[in-house]
């Protein structure tokens, strides 16, 4: 099975994990992009197609929950998986709540990265699938009723 | 004090002058009080020795060793005796010097008896006050450590929370950078170079090593307060049958016996229920751990004016005495690191005291252990 690689995101203040993150994560196959905040993620989302977003929830400046709110607004079919310190589980929550996909604990097993990452994927493309298809339809309609 | 109390004073009379011992010892026991008596210092001191006394009354002039170095003898060994020294009437200074060496008084010879008499009740009522006054202390002295552990576990927790946090991001970049490695060894040009097997049996190790750091991280950061209060009316018993279900395995494998004695309907407290399930893990795992197969735990539930009573009881190895004020601090653990983090109590103390409960133990080695946890009870009135 040839994989489709994934576009992904990581946005963390923490460089060297941004930076050993995406390298495990290219490795994989997956397309990776990286920001160190969130308005730095911001940037990137408007020139680059993205699928999914890990995003860290502690930041200084505007922090995970802030961003996510601006990705939510400006890209809503952009998927967002986010990283936390085992302590802001609610926060986390709170982050799902806000249409973020789900969380990650940090220190993260990998395997768990990949499960959600290819979920998040997956849940991106139905999106995108189902909004097509309305528009398709609202085309089909409108081009009946000429 | 009254005459009944008079006979318990254990009283040693000291002087080489048979007639007067005799006499002095017929008046006192006609007053209620039996003397042992000596007829020197050195007689003296070692009847100390084997038999246990309040009062000594010393002759101050005496062969042998004088009655001074007597007093100071006693005073060395025997600090909590009060002497009474008998002096001649021209040797005043006797008196004084005994005093300052540590006496609690001198009479002049000849003896008055009910000045004497009077002398041993005061002598015996100070050594009473000085037992009371030493109990107190040491009862304050014990409730003023408790205090302080209490803020001390406080604080410690509130530091450990923080440290958790900032170990959790290294961590993650260690992490990440293994598996990296770990990678890169498993592509297939990798696969044939020099001493792989030894570079991948370095990095299971750091793997397993993440793995036990981020046990301890997530024990200490599992209870962090929520942003909002989610406290709220709570039955602990579905908590206390989901607690166990986890724990089923252990159970079973134990064949431990869970006993019940649970009040239906005294135990809706207010608490937060998922810090609540965090407690009731760690005292059971606890206990569990404690147990040997066909061990028991009790479940008890009571109430007072204000509380809900919870007891978990079992009749595992128990703790030992000089342990028992330890077990609350972060990091103390008699198991080995894979069983145990030494966090568990620490979590279950920071926890309870947040919600305003109270946590108590006994135990006995061998016995076994009781944990009784005091929890708000719920009041629809102060809400
Ligand atoms: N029910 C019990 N019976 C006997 N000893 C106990 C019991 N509960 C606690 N202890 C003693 O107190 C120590 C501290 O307990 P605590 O739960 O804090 O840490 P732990 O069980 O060693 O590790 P962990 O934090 O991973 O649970 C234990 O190591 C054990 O010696
Ligand atoms: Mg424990």
């Amino acid at each position: 099975m040839i994989k489709i690689p994934a576009k992904v995101l990581i946005v963390d203040d923490e460089k060297d994990f941004v930076e050993m993150f995406s390298l495990r994560l290219t490795e994989q196959g997956e397309k990776v992009s990286t920001a160190h905040s969130g308005k730095e993620a911001l940037k990137v989302l408007e020139t680059v197609a993205i699928d999914v977003v890990i995003l860290d929830i502690r930041m200084p400046g505007m922090d995970g929950i802030d961003t996510l709110k601006q990705i939510k607004a400006l890209h809503p079919v952009v998927e967002v998986i986010l990283l936390t310190g085992h302590g802001s589980t609610e926060t986390a929550v709170e982050g799902m709540k806000l249409g973020a996909f789900d969380y990650l604990m940090k220190p993260a097993d990998f395997e768990d990265i990949k499960i959600k990452l290819e979920n998040a994927r997956k849940r991106k493309d139905e999106q995108e699938e189902r909004i097509r298809k309305a528009e398709l339809r609202l085309l089909l309609r409108s081009s009946g009723d000429l | 004090m009254n005459k009944l109390d008079d006979d318990k004073i254990r009283l040693l009379l000291v002087d080489d002058e048979e007639g007067f011992r005799s006499t002095i010892s017929k008046r006192l026991t006609k007053r209620g009080m039996k003397p042992v008596q000596a007829s020197d210092g050195k007689e003296c001191l070692d009847i100390l020795e084997k038999e246990p006394m309040d009062v000594v009354i010393l002759d101050v002039k005496m062969p042998g060793i004088s009655g001074i170095d007597t007093l100071k003898a006693i005073k060395q060994t025997h600090k909590k005796i009060q002497v009474i020294l008998l002096t001649g009437n021209v040797a005043i200074t006797d008196g004084i010097e005994g005093i300052k060496a540590g006496a609690f008084d001198y009479l002049t010879k000849p003896v008055e008896i009910d000045h004497l008499v009077n002398k041993i009740k005061q002598a015996f009522e100070m050594i009473r006050l000085e037992k009371e006054k030493q109990k107190e202390l040491e009862y304050r002295a014990k409730l003023e450590k408790k205090m302080i552990d209490t803020d001390r576990l406080v604080s410690l927790g509130t530091m450990s929370t923080g440290i958790a946090h900032e170990i959790n991001n290294p961590l993650a970049i260690i992490n990440e950078s293994a598996g990296f490695m770990k990678y890169i060894l498993g592509t297939p040009e990798m696969l044939k170079i020099p001493r792989r097997d030894a570079l991948m049996m370095g990095i299971g190790k750091i793997e397993k090593s993440i793995k036990r750091a981020g046990r301890i991280t997530h024990q200490l950061l599992g209870h962090v307060k929520k942003q909002e209060s989610t406290l709220s009316e709570t039955d602990i018993m579905p908590l206390l049958h989901e607690t166990l279900g986890l724990l089923e395995k252990d159970i079973k494998d134990k064949q431990i016996k869970i006993n019940w004695e649970i009040d239906k309907k005294k135990n809706i407290v207010w608490i937060d229920p998922y810090q609540m399930r965090q407690v009731l893990m760690n005292l059971l795992n606890n206990a569990v751990h404690a147990l040997k197969e066909n061990g028991s735990i009790t479940l008890t539930t009571s109430e007072s004016n204000d509380d809900i009573i919870l007891e978990i009881k079992d009749n595992g190895i128990g703790i030992p005495k000089e342990n028992l004020g330890k077990i609350f601090d972060p990091f103390f653990t008699t198991k080995s690191f894979d069983e145990g983090t030494g966090l568990g109590l620490f979590v279950v103390h920071k926890i309870v005291s947040s919600l305003n409960g109270k946590i108590d133990v006994t135990s006995k080695v061998g016995k076994g252990t009781c944990f009784q946890l005091r929890l708000p009870k719920y009041d629809k009135s102060n809400k």
